[in-house]
């Protein structure tokens, strides 16, 4: 080996794995420096890699479906590799389930909605009740960088003038993470998660403790807009309907 | 799931992430060099390794595992993103203080310097001094050939070394050593 790739190779890995037994370098006081140097450096790059560690949150972890319950229709759809004849032909089984779920429904009625969506809207409700110190008056904006990280990835345009946004941050619910936001309007803080893969049909009261709002449709999504007291349901009819307009969903 | 089986994944889950939070963060902050998107990064990762824990046949395995996901999620994050040049003297309040916050001249210019370095150069430097990856390792995690990772990482150094002052650094290695 000579200086030269002894160089390279202290320079790709300074710990000396690449450049042999040193051997090199024990009979070449220059390269010795330049191990030396590189050494000392990496301890410099170590340090400053090793930046300031956030508190750890566990995300709120959704349940797992046991084997063999995992969608997989809509997985071979949507993994494209479903052979045209298996659709020209439903098995027996798919014809006598179809009846009885048209039977299910003219003798029991139409889904009830709000039922269906009883576990989305309980974790909504609940997360309110967690981050309770959200919800300040403040007339300190969140910062643009801060909004950005939360918002972007979910929401491909929404009007930001709805009121002053004073927090901002990825939250769990029901299993997907989603921007959750505070503004202040005119009677107070409300609260708006987006929920961007939530899909209802119509909207559906949110009521709790301190929670007084709605959760709207909004596309193939839905927001929830809640604020603390009844007497703001007024106001949050009002940043809804300027949400629903101007929300168009990144997914 | 039966109830037993489900609290031992939990502790399982918890066990292994916890133990690596610190990795993964500073890993997701150094791909996507913005704190706060990291800490997107990491969440969404976590609940996707949640999802296929039980294809991690090995804890000890995790690590990797873990930054395979990571590496994933960041790239989905900016898939649908126009790739944007990161002027450092236009960053946001999160970027800036990614860079400068030790209250160490010296140490924040070789943060400002690694921050600077482009993805190719910055991400094998990351897993190799920081996660004590080997070359193989990087390879590995990153899809490409073990030459192209020495070749990187000796051109990230040199590159560095090039923007910092040397002699800054080697007396703060002394001062921390």
């Amino acid at each position: 080996m000579n200086c030269e790739e002894y160089r390279e190779a202290i320079a790709a890995d300074p710990s000396g794995r690449l450049a042999g037994d040193d051997a090199h370098a024990s009979g070449c006081d220059a390269c010795s420096k330049y191990r030396d140097e590189m050494r000392e450096f990496d301890e410099c790059i170590l340090r400053a890699l090793a930046i300031d560690v956030p508190e750890f949150k566990l995300p709120g972890l959704p349940e797992i479906e046991p084997a063999g319950g995992e969608r997989p229709a809509v997985a071979a759809i949507s993994s494209g590799r479903r052979s045209r004849s298996s659709f020209t032909s439903p098995p027996l089984w798919a014809g006598l389930a179809a009846a009885v779920a048209v039977v299910a429904v003219l003798f029991i009625g139409l889904p009830d909605t709000h039922t269906d969506h009883r576990q989305l809207v309980g974790e909504i409700i609940a997360h309110m009740d967690h981050e309770q110190a959200s919800r300040q008056v403040t007339s300190i904006a969140v910062p643009a960088g801060t909004l950005h990280a939360v918002v972007d990835r979910k929401v491909a345009a929404m009007n930001r003038d709805v009121g002053l946004i004073t927090y901002a941050m990825s939250c769990v619910i029901n299993g997907r993470t989603v921007p959750h936001l505070v503004i202040q309007s005119n009677t107070g803080p409300v609260t708006l998660i987006l929920l961007a893969e939530e899909t209802i049909d119509s909207s559906i009261p949110l009521d709790g403790e301190n929670v007084h709002g709605v959760l709207l449709p909004v596309g193939s999504g839905s927001i929830a807009v809640i604020g603390q007291r009844e007497d703001q349901l007024d106001e949050i009819d009002r940043i809804g309907r300027e949400l629903a307009e101007s929300v168009e969903w990144s997914i | 799931m039966n109830s037993s089986a489900d609290v031992e994944r939990r502790q399982r889950f918890e066990r292994v992430v916890t133990a690596l939070h610190a990795v993964l963060y500073r890993y997701a902050a150094w791909l996507c060099r913005d704190p706060h998107i990291a800490e997107v990064i990491v969440q969404e990762s976590l609940l996707r390794a949640w999802r296929s824990l039980d294809t991690l046949r090995e804890d000890d395995a995790a690590k990797q595992w873990l930054l395979t996901i990571v590496r994933r999620e960041n790239a989905r994050y900016f898939e649908r993103k126009t790739p944007i040049m990161v002027d450092i003297d236009d960053l946001s309040p999160t970027q800036s203080a990614m860079i400068a916050a030790t209250g160490e001249p010296d140490l924040d210019d070789v943060r400002e310097a690694i921050y600077e370095l482009e993805d190719e150069y910055r991400e094998p430097l990351v897993l190799q001094v920081l996660m004590g990856h080997s070359t193989k390792e990087i390879a590995e995690l990153m899809g490409i050939r073990q030459g192209a990772v020495l070749t990187r990482l000796h051109r990230a150094r040199l590159k560095l070394k090039n923007s910092i002052d040397a002699t800054g650094c080697r007396t703060m290695a002394r001062d921390s050593g």
